[in-house]
């Protein structure tokens, strides 16, 4: 027999939880236990998301070893402990907790998105890109020689392919140079080694099939299969031989890091060197996923619903950043965008934004906003964790959970702000993850101060809005203009301006211009 | 001493199945390998040697599964000193060479049902492990095929008290001769299955002359003293059963003729169904009693 160890998958439920809704006893259960029946049993029904949960916990119990449980869940009061002379908080959570390290790119995977593993050598960011090709269904074999090893003399021919030499010299026209097409451009799971070794030019080729999904040499286009991506890359911080260009970097959707090995597991890599196996040759069939499995996940992911409450919150957090009040005179442009566009000194304009509690204010924490991929990746994630989870719809915690990895390279500190002077709050210099975390925490406790989650009168108007035009009376249309006026004047009066207060300005603003466009098609029609 | 059929099927593949002990070694690191021994001796061998007897030619087969079953139960100390219970090793030692023919042929599915089977039982409290075993070693001469097994000992396990499996094991009798479902059924002489099946599905306290029915059931207990509740439950009723709660437990209590069980529920579907008022509670079939002053459910036929 086999060396089976890296085979067993759990055929217990992953995420076992009491449903009501199903009270039907199934008589099956009788002869399901831990002795094989040679599949005499007719085995239950299997859903995606219990799958994709079996793939996550052979992973890190068999193949990864990661036992770093940095994305926390608790059902109830978990203990803390406080530890070392920094005083930091271990915690021991109560509820179904995960590895980043593993989750977010197997959810990349479920929903063929790009992810970028940071960190040091050796530490298996390449040996966990080859397992998700795996799972894809692809052989250890084709997914090594598919995967693009970044290197400093890579070309674009090295990346998506050769023009034919006999075509070169024979054709009449381009159309007739066939083009040989680099394997790794079909493929359903695509690896990019330490892409940040790539030349400035071929990244721009890169881009335009991470961006666009097809690749073009010689007028002649490729088109490529939807698909996961996975980057590695030994320094995030766009070192290597070549800095990575912003829009390369902008479409990787979650960047995870490895953590270090912990040596207490050095057991679990004894076994692999006696028993001469890597788990990546040893995935189990029942964990590899089809295209159509993977499209299900896709239609399943997005069917999962956002309360309103949590989108508010989103709304809530995003709406901090992008303010930057000496950036414009216009309302519209007094953004961090219009600064950075104007290649404004970034010293000099910060230091004209007085009059804000600069502590206070979150937005002071990031020289950027939060751009609308983000904030489409930040949601396509929070579903996906929630449906990962079991669930119908997304919790805040799940937003809280994937938004350090959606916004690790996106949302930028200020590490000149007064709130990285604070010495307790010096490790969020470093600590990208976790001051991600806080900042989206500190945003939800001013939600909470504010009391916006009873009392929104923006909300209510965006609401009242979105119930559509049809049959307001032009009597109506003046009373919720006046209320719009109304509400801004009390909005702003003796209040300074804050990022959340600048976007709940700018919808008013929205709002009155669309009542006031309906109102006058309300009297060119009388 | 080892029987002869047996040590020789294990001499022939020895250095397969101590690849197999090494593989298991590194799954279960508790696995006990005298526990394992001790099995392979009291439970395998025997079987080997009653396979032997009637076809000699699957003894390999057959020891071949019982191996990897024994060792999947051992490392997971289902059997040996640690096990609780010996529904099991009964289950090994008196159900299966009762069914030493379908054994022959179907290895795996026979050593899997039967034990998966047992340690299910086992787990729930207040079957009755013994008397499952006693029905299938009654109608072991009955049935010929696998499926027949199989359907045979769904309807032992809700007869022996899994009354959650009620709709599925007369189901099951669906699918069998008539004569064997009704042996099964333990139904009165002359009447026919459909009149039999008609009765139980319109009374779930139905039970015609089988002595292992009866018309009242309890369950429960202080959870310090091994039973399901840490406090006097509070019960209410269902469409198909009972809905109970116990402190911040829940469960969904389903009683018939042949037993009662508790099968896990949550606070909130507690929460959603209607008081009750007093410690009676009655459902379309049952009547649940308990009290403030008590961790037990009597349950008696409406």
């Amino acid at each position: 027999m086999a060396f089976d160890f890296f085979q067993k998958v759990s055929r217990a439920p992953t995420n076992p939880r009491t449903r009501s809704a199903a009270r039907a006893f199934d008589v099956a259960d009788l002869y399901n236990g831990p002795v094989e029946t040679g599949g005499a049993a007719p085995a239950a029904e299997q859903t995606l998301d219990e799958k994709l949960r079996q793939a996550y916990f052979w992973i890190v119990n068999k193949a990864i070893i990661s036992p770093h449980y940095d994305i926390e869940y608790n059902d109830g009061p978990p203990q803390t402990f406080t530890v070392g002379d920094s005083r930091r908080v271990l915690t021991l959570p109560s509820g179904q907790s995960y590895s980043s390290y593993v989750l977010l790119p197997l959810l990349t995977f479920a929903t063929r998105r790009k992810c970028l593993f940071v960190g040091g050598p050796g530490r298996g960011k390449t040996a966990s890109a080859i397992l998700m090709g795996v799972l894809a269904g692809a052989s250890v074999k084709d997914v090594r020689r598919a995967m693009q090893h970044g290197h400093p003399q890579m070309t674009i021919a090295d990346l998506l392919g050769n023009p034919l030499p006999s075509d070169l010299v024979n054709a009449q026209s381009m159309d007739e140079i066939r083009i040989a097409w680099r394997a790794w451009l079909s493929m359903r799971v695509k690896i990019i080694d330490e892409y940040n070794r790539i030349p400035t030019r071929t990244q721009s080729a890169l881009l335009t099939v991470m961006g666009d999904n097809y690749a073009e040499v010689l007028n002649h286009v490729f088109e490529c299969p939807e698909s996961a991506w996975y980057l590695t890359a030994n320094d995030d911080q766009g070192g290597g031989t070549y800095q990575v260009i912003d829009a390369l970097r902008d479409r990787i959707d979650v960047v995870v890091q490895a953590l270090a090995f912990n040596p207490r597991f050095l057991d679990e890599l004894l076994v692999r060197i006696e028993e001469d196996v890597r788990p990546e040759e040893m995935v189990p069939q029942t964990l590899v996923f089809s295209e159509a499995e993977i499209d299900a996940i896709g239609r399943q992911v997005r069917a999962v619903a956002v309360p309103d409450g949590v989108r508010r919150r989103v709304e809530f957090f995003a709406s901090q950043f992008e303010l930057l009040e000496p950036g414009g005179t216009q309302f519209e442009y007094m953004t961090k965008d219009t600064a950075r566009l104007a290649g404004a000194d970034w010293r000099e304009i910060v230091a004209a934004d007085t009059g804000r509690d600069r502590m206070k204010d979150l937005g002071c924490q990031t020289r950027n906003g939060v751009s609308v991929r983000n904030l489409m990746t930040l949601l396509l994630y929070a579903k996906a964790l929630a449906w990962f989870r079991g669930n119908h719809e997304v919790e805040l915690e799940d937003v809280r959970q994937v938004l350090p990895f959606v916004l690790h390279d996106k949302l930028h500190p200020d590490l000149g702000a007064p709130f990285f002077a604070v010495p307790e709050n010096a490790p969020f210099r470093t600590d990208r993850v976790s001051w991600l975390r806080r900042l989206f925490d500190l945003a939800n406790g001013e939600f909470l101060r504010l009391d916006l989650e009873r009392d929104d009168p923006v909300g209510v108007l965006s609401a009242q809005f979105a119930q559509g035009l049809d049959g307001v009376s032009e009597r109506e249309t003046r009373a919720r203009l006046v209320k719009i006026e109304k509400l801004i004047g009390a909005q702003t009066k003796g209040r300074k301006l804050y990022g959340h207060l600048y976007d709940d300005l700018l919808k008013l603003k929205y709002l009155h211009q669309r009542y006031t466009n309906y109102l006058a098609w309300l009297r060119a029609q009388t | 001493m080892m029987p002869t059929v047996f040590a020789e099927v294990l001499a022939a593949r020895r250095a397969d199945y101590n690849g197999r002990m090494h593989a298991a070694r590194q799954r279960y690191p508790r696995l006990a390998q005298d526990v394992f021994l001790g099995f392979l001796h009291s439970h395998v061998g025997p079987l080997a040697e009653t396979v032997d007897a009637l076809a000699p030619l699957r003894v390999a087969g057959v020891v071949d599964a019982c191996y990897d079953a024994a060792l999947e139960l051992v490392g997971r100390a289902l059997v040996g000193p640690a096990a609780a219970g010996s529904a099991l090793r009964d289950s090994w030692r008196d159900v299966m060479p009762r069914f030493a023919g379908l054994l022959a042929g179907h290895p795996a599915e026979v050593v899997g049902l039967l034990s998966n089977a047992a340690l299910y039982l086992a787990a729930i409290p207040g079957t009755r492990c013994g008397q499952w075993n006693q029905e299938m070693i009654a109608a072991s001469a009955s049935i010929g095929t696998l499926a027949q097994l199989r359907a045979a000992g769904q309807i032992n396990a809700w007869r022996a008290g899994a009354a959650h499996f009620r709709a599925g094991a007369l189901a099951a009798c669906t699918t069998l001769p008539e004569a064997l479902a009704l042996a099964l059924l333990h139904a009165p002489p002359g009447v026919p299955l459909d009149e039999v099946m008609r009765q139980m599905a319109a009374d779930p306290w139905w039970h015609g002359l089988d002595v292992h029915g009866c018309r009242e059931r309890e369950i429960g207990a202080f959870s310090g003293f091994g039973g399901q509740f840490g406090a006097p439950p509070e019960v209410r009723a269902a469409d198909d059963g009972f809905l109970v709660r116990a402190r911040d437990r829940a469960f969904f209590l389903v009683a018939d003729a042949y037993g009662a069980v508790l099968r896990p529920s949550s606070i909130e579907e507690f929460g959603l169904a209607p008081p009750n008022n007093g410690d009676v509670c009655v459902n379309a079939t049952t009547v649940a009693v308990t009290a403030p002053t008590t961790h037990a459910i009597r349950l008696v036929a409406a």
